[in-house]
């Protein structure tokens, strides 16, 4: 229901695409049919880690049908990282993961093209393989990237090598605190890589204009980012590249390519069309993309807390070991946020938390649904149960407890107001019967708490175009992959300029028309696109209004505008339709046209002045797990969230349920397997398990309110949050019912079943 | 060598040649050029190209096309009445069961052949007949709204499942 106040905003308005989408029409990357396009492939390292000796593409050339073969040797010698400058777009020199991209084939078909990858001759000499960062951060390990030098800001005292990036977090003096804490626990968490898989598979295609430009569409959610990398390396200037964005079948931050700079295959398929003069397409195979693509990365966890009998935390240290890859890729930024979660969102005024982002030789860390905080989720609040039984008081009790309060601050965020993490807990726990529910037996409660900070970030801008009949068209550089630009973005423009939501057109990404962005990632949308949207259609009004003020002889002021009409306000019969004064724009300033921000900076000083309000969430579940099998069942589950104002309720939960499934999966059964070399063991769904509905519970979901966010109308970002709890809380409810505690994912039968029996010795 | 394939799509019988090696998903796709059935595995683990194959859902990516000379294909191009949309297709749009939508077609397949054959589902077969189809982005609790509205709305009787989600 919409809220008095609103017209449209909290309903849950049809999703716009959805007519396209339940009738299969040919919108996604893959069903992209440019005329006379060849298709491309990669040809991938079949060692983890080696030399470059030689490539011979000349037999691959001869072979009919194919129209161009590219090596490193073909493209401008310029490497690309976001964070760290650590790689080719093909590999010269070394591959540093089974996967990495060596050469690139065009030909006539599929066949054609696999039959020249395989013609391709190159030598390798293999190096020593590292797959366990640990490992890799020793003195004995070998140097992955000889170039890059150690992270300038490293302690002293480190004595570690292959880092790519550091993050210290620090507050108080855990050392003292520590000491004079009544209780100390110390535990080591772990989990594995796993793969976003996104249904689609990831596409490239690439046509060269006749005066020289790059046309180039991709399913990608940072298409601003693709347009970066392209230039960059293949030497061209911005304004020659034009990036279009495809609809998307999934992302989860794996389509993120060009905020990564990992992985990248539009800069190779570039280059495929400029040197065959034709236009290329690459589609990946799902099992290619299993062994190549950005993942989530595994990340072990050392977690220490001393706590005061009665439950106060007083200090939290601890270490962060997180896999980058074999390149920095989204390494640094999803570590330091483990590292940053590591220290917990309870009240903790003593921190020490040291966090290593380590290059390895498997594939490339990229900003996966909530990068770095389901890891650090899972640890932190297994640890608080942990935490809690060593007291001997109530996990929920004990979480209430640590809640922060207004004007506290906890790890990133420097001072916080309207604090939703205790009603969160509350309800959560009444939901799931908390101490009420009589559990049968080999059966298990629990509850685990996350948090997600989106608001800061960079800005973004929107434009909304007010056309003669009194429809808008809205472009913003975000993209849909059912998220908000066809949910809560026209509803927005419909609110602000009293029009139908049916009459808003959000199109597509167009880098050339399209206003800058940083990509479709962090939860971000509502905050960067929402805001700029909000004030970009604010703006289109304020102009409607000075155009009609005159027709209607009134001030701007004292108009409205509701139904596609503008009205002076008290009197309703002084009216003029919306369309009228949008005609009549042409011959005055031609087009409505209006503009807004999402000014990051101006947000961030409102959040100074006036604290942040973090979104949080508590999950709870009860499962029942087979003392034979190991096999874990998930009898009920519920997700209690804080998303402040909610724009669009049926989103929401959306995507509330679908970042829990997605965690529920890693809590469950998916992780990438690796044999000592390096090699993918399960790169396709025959061996990757995900869940299916048989797998999952329904997930019950009750958004909380009264917490306005940063974003328009007091919204927060909901993408990722429902990804931050569910590993913990399946992993406590299967600790209540066994007593076994599992510090390392996935709770797959086999690893339950063998904890069990360990525990039983 | 090629094949000639003659084949009923949509209610439509349509011949075109194929390479024997062809699957029926890419000769709907890349010959036919329907591409609302969709890729994704290409091991009939996922349910993206679940078309109906003489009545019975199958994953078209591992059916060879040649098995489908004098089949009766039909595909989710195949439901709507021109601009009426399909009581399944309409019932995914209206409890927001469609995100990105990729998974959609596959999943509307598999639900019309489950109301083809049973108008009263029991959560138990809503299971079985979707426990073949992935979907990443919806954990699934809008699907199951979207089945039991639509089973709801093709029978004019409520199935006594939750199609809650709605404000
Ligand atoms: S594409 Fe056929 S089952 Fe996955
Ligand atoms: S809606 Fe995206 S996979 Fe199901």
């Amino acid at each position: 229901m919409a809220k008095a106040e609103h017209s449209v905003l909290g309903t849950s308005i049809a999703r716009q695409g959805g007519v396209e989408r339940v009738t299969g029409a040919g919108i996604y990357g893959i069903d992209l049919d440019l005329p006379n396009a060849v298709r491309g492939g990669i040809l991938r390292s079949q060692h983890a880690h080696a030399k470059i000796v030689s490539i011979d593409t000349s037999q691959a050339k001869a072979l009919p049908g194919v129209y161009a073969v590219v090596t490193a040797a073909d493209a401008p010698d310029v490497k690309y990282g976001r964070t760290t400058i650590d790689r080719y777009m093909l590999a010269k020199n070394k591959v540093r993961y089974m996967g990495d991209p060596v050469a690139a084939v065009a030909a006539e078909s599929q066949a054609v093209v696999k039959q020249a990858l395989k013609k391709i001759k190159v030598v390798y000499e293999p190096l020593p393989v590292v797959l366990d960062p640990e490992e890799t951060m020793k003195a004995s390990a070998p140097t992955l990237h000889e170039e890059v030098p150690l992270p300038a800001n490293l302690p002293k005292d480190a004595n570690v090598k292959n880092v790519c990036s550091y993050t210290g977090v620090h507050a108080g003096d855990p050392e003292k605190a520590m000491a004079e804490a009544d209780v100390v626990v110390e535990e080591v968490y772990e989990t594995k890589m796993i793969h976003p898989q996104y249904l689609e598979p990831r596409i490239a295609a690439a046509r060269q204009e006749p005066d020289g430009r790059i046309t180039l569409w991709a399913n990608a959610q940072a298409p601003f980012g693709v347009r970066t990398d392209v230039a960059r390396l293949l030497k061209v200037p911005l304004n020659k590249v034009r990036v279009l964005s495809t609809e998307l079948g999934g992302g989860f931050g794996g389509k993120a390519s060009g905020i990564t700079s990992g992985a990248a295959i539009e800069p190779i398929c570039a280059l495929l069309a400029v040197k065959a003069r034709r236009p290329v397409m690459i589609v990946l195979d799902k099992a290619e993309e299993t062994i190549s693509t950005t993942i989530r990365s595994g990340a072990k966890m050392y977690i220490k807390t001393g706590v005061k009998k009665d439950g106060t935390i007083v200090a939290r240290t601890g270490k962060v070991v997180y896999d980058a890859g074999a390149y920095s890729g989204f390494g640094a930024m999803a570590g330091a946020r483990c590292t940053q979660m590591l220290g917990g969102w309870y009240l903790t005024p003593n921190v020490h938390i040291d966090g290593y982002v380590v290059y390895t030789n498997k594939q490339v860390c990229g900003p996966v649904r909530g990068p770095g905080g389901p890891q650090a989720a899972f640890a932190v609040e297994s640890h608080m149960d942990s935490i809690a039984a060593k007291l001997g008081i109530d996990p929920v009790e004990f979480r209430l407890k640590n809640v922060p309060k207004s004007g506290d601050r906890i790890v990133g965020v420097p001072k916080l107001r309207d604090i939703s993490l205790g009603e969160t807990v509350r309800i959560a726990a009444e939901k799931i019967g908390w101490g009420k529910t009589k559990l049968g037996k080999n059966q298990g409660i629990g509850i685990a708490t996350g948090s997600w900070i989106e608001s800061s970030g960079p800005g973004g801008g929107a434009m909304v175009k007010v056309n003669e009949d009194g429809s808008a068209t809205v472009h913003i550089g975000k993209i849909d992959m059912g998220t908000a630009p066809r949910f809560g973005i026209p509803m927005i423009v419909a609110e602000e300029l009293g029009i139908p939501v049916n009459d808003v057109m959000v199109v597509n990404v167009d880098t050339d028309a399209s206003p800058w962005d940083a990509g479709t990632v962090g939860s971000r949308s509502i905050i960067v696109s929402g805001t700029a949207t909000r004030l970009a259609a604010i703006d289109a009004r304020n102009q409607i209004f000075k155009l009609a003020a005159s027709q209607l002889e009134a001030s701007p002021d004292d108009l409205e505008i509701k139904d596609k009409q503008i009205r002076v306000k008290g009197t309703p019969a002084k009216s003029v339709p919306l369309a009228t004064v949008a005609t009549a724009a042409h011959n005055v300033i031609g087009e409505v046209v209006g503009h807004g921000y999402c000014d990051s900076k101006l947000m961030a000083a409102e959040e100074k002045a006036h604290g942040n309000s973090p979104p949080f969430t508590a999950h709870a579940c009860i499962v029942e797990v087979d003392p034979d099998t190991g096999n874990v069942k998930i009898l009920k589950y519920v997700a209690v969230h804080d998303v402040g104002f909610v724009i669009h309720p049926v989103a929401v939960e959306g995507q509330v349920e679908g970042a829990a499934a997605m965690s529920i999966g890693q809590a469950l059964c998916e992780q990438v397997v690796f044999d000592t070399n390096g090699r993918t063991m399960n790169p396709s769904f025959v061996d990757y398990l995900m869940p299916t509905i048989n797998m999952m519970p329904r997930i019950e979901t009750t958004l909380v309110h009264g917490y306005p966010g940063a974003g328009p109308y007091g919204a927060k970002g909901a993408g990722e949050i429902g990804c931050v709890p569910p590993m913990a809380a399946i992993a406590n409810a299967i600790c209540n019912a066994t007593g076994v505690r599992i510090r390392t994912l996935p709770l797959s039968p086999e690893n339950v079943l063998r904890a069990l029996r360990a525990a039983k010795r | 060598m090629t094949l000639t394939i003659n084949v009923t799509v949509n209610g439509k019988s349509v011949s075109a040649d194929a390479e024997p090696s062809t699957s029926l998903l890419e000769f709907l796709r890349d010959v036919l050029n329907y591409k609302g059935t969709k890729l994704c595995c290409n091991t009939g683990e996922c349910g993206a190209c679940t078309v109906l194959f003489n009545g019975k859902p199958v994953n078209s990516c591992v059916v060879p096309a040649a098995d489908a000379v004098g089949a009766q294909v039909v595909t989710v191009e195949g439901l709507a009445d021109g601009e009426k949309l399909h009581p399944v297709q309409q019932a995914f749009i209206d409890t927001g069961a469609v995100q990105c939508g990729y998974c959609t077609p596959g999943f509307i397949i598999s639900v019309k052949a489950l109301l083809d054959r049973t108008k009263r589902p029991t959560p138990a077969e809503i299971e079985e007949a979707v426990s073949g189809n992935i979907c990443r982005c919806t954990g699934y609790a809008k699907i199951v709204d979207a089945i039991a509205l639509a089973a709801e709305r093709m029978e004019g009787s409520t199935l006594g499942i939750a199609s809650g989600g709605r404000s």
